[in-house]
């Protein structure tokens, strides 16, 4: 029986995790995700004590290989890889996974700075819209025209009292 | 007298239709002791320091703002900073701006010298205490006893509205900013 080795690594996102597996050969169909960890497999069928949430299985791995495994833990996902499968993914191919793990990651935080800026912008326009109405809706109750003009990114609204 | 006098500046407003005539740099001065109940600007009160801005670097700011055809200087007191404000408005007469100023004055008040040098520097003043039983909805003045005086033939009474007016900005990131006289807007 080979025993596992764990490293405890800084991958904390799944998904991104996923996907530098894809890019390390593994199909997405080959990699199974749970949302409660799962015992991991030795080569023998037995189930091992290492539980793992992203895991690729013994087949997949090679012949007489063990599972290889990913815990989700607080402060990222431990990997679980057996001592005899360490020599094919263990230093150079985990540090492979690490860069592409990066490359996903910060392909993903632009993504989502990019939504935040959207969802920020569409918000101020909004409110700016929102002002705007606001003050029209005011000013024509206290019998006030309103003279709108733009400077730059400023709305300018010139009140006037109408005189009859 | 100082060549180039520090002039405590509550505001500016680069430009305003609703100051005076036409478009206008507007500056509120940091100051007043004459302190008229149901005065608009009570944060423009205090003499403490709050935007000193040097008398040459303020006009260099106002020449530089474009559109304009004159300044106005409103308040807190301008009358209370008169030699400052000479050095400020000379260089602005001398470009061709026009110079308008509010001040709780009545005209008689203004009688020292220092004063009277800024006021003939001014071609339209809007003078007296504000008086909240009097307020009243006119043109550039906010109670009824406030007289407009037109010190210089660039401007006449034509020039004066009808009634309040008052502008309203909605800056890039939503706030308001009010200026002008939009009695009912902040009396109901």
């Amino acid at each position: 029986m080979s025993a596992y080795i764990t490293l405890a690594t800084p991958m904390i996102d799944q998904e991104c995790l996923v996907a530098a597996l894809v890019d390390l050969g593994f199909a997405r169909k080959e990699i199974e995700v749970h949302a409660e960890a799962v015992p991991l497999v030795g080569y023998r069928g037995r189930a091992r004590q290492q539980l793992a949430h992203v895991v690729i299985r013994r087949a997949r791995v090679g012949s007489g290989s063990n599972d290889i495994g990913f815990e989700r833990t607080d402060t990222g996902f431990r990997a679980h890889i057996s001592n005899y499968d360490h020599p094919r993914y263990g230093g150079s191919w985990f540090s492979k996974l690490q860069a592409r793990y990066a490359e996903h990651d910060r392909v993903k935080q632009e993504r989502l700075a990019e939504i935040e800026a959207r969802r920020r912008e569409e918000a101020r326009q909004q409110l700016i819209e929102a002002q705007r109405k606001a003050v029209h809706a005011k000013a024509r109750k206290m019998g006030y025209r309103v003279k709108e003009t733009r400077e730059g990114e400023r709305v300018r609204l010139v009140l006037v009292k109408r005189v009859y | 007298m100082q060549d180039d006098p520090l002039i405590n500046v509550a505001r500016t407003l680069p430009r305003s239709a609703v100051n005076g005539p036409g478009e206008r740099f507007v500056v509120w001065v940091q100051g007043c002791s004459l302190r008229c109940p149901g005065c608009w600007n009570p944060d423009t009160w205090s003499v403490k320091p709050r935007r000193p801005v040097r008398a040459s670097a303020l006009a260099q700011e106002i020449l530089g703002a474009s559109g304009i055809e004159g300044v106005t200087l409103t308040g807190g007191e301008p009358f209370e900073q008169a030699s400052a404000l000479v050095h400020l408005v000379t260089p602005l007469r001398q470009a061709g701006l026009s110079v308008m100023a509010f001040t709780g004055f009545r005209l008689d008040e203004l009688g020292d010298e220092r004063r009277r040098a800024l006021l003939s520097l001014c071609d339209v003043v809007v003078a007296g205490r504000y008086v909240r039983a009097l307020r009243a909805e006119l043109g550039w003045r906010g109670s009824s006893n406030q007289r407009v005086h037109f010190l210089t033939d660039r401007y006449t009474p034509a020039a004066v509205p009808d009634a309040p007016e008052c502008e309203v900005y909605i800056e890039p990131d939503g706030s308001l900013t009010m200026t002008g006289f939009p009695i009912t807007w902040h009396t109901r």
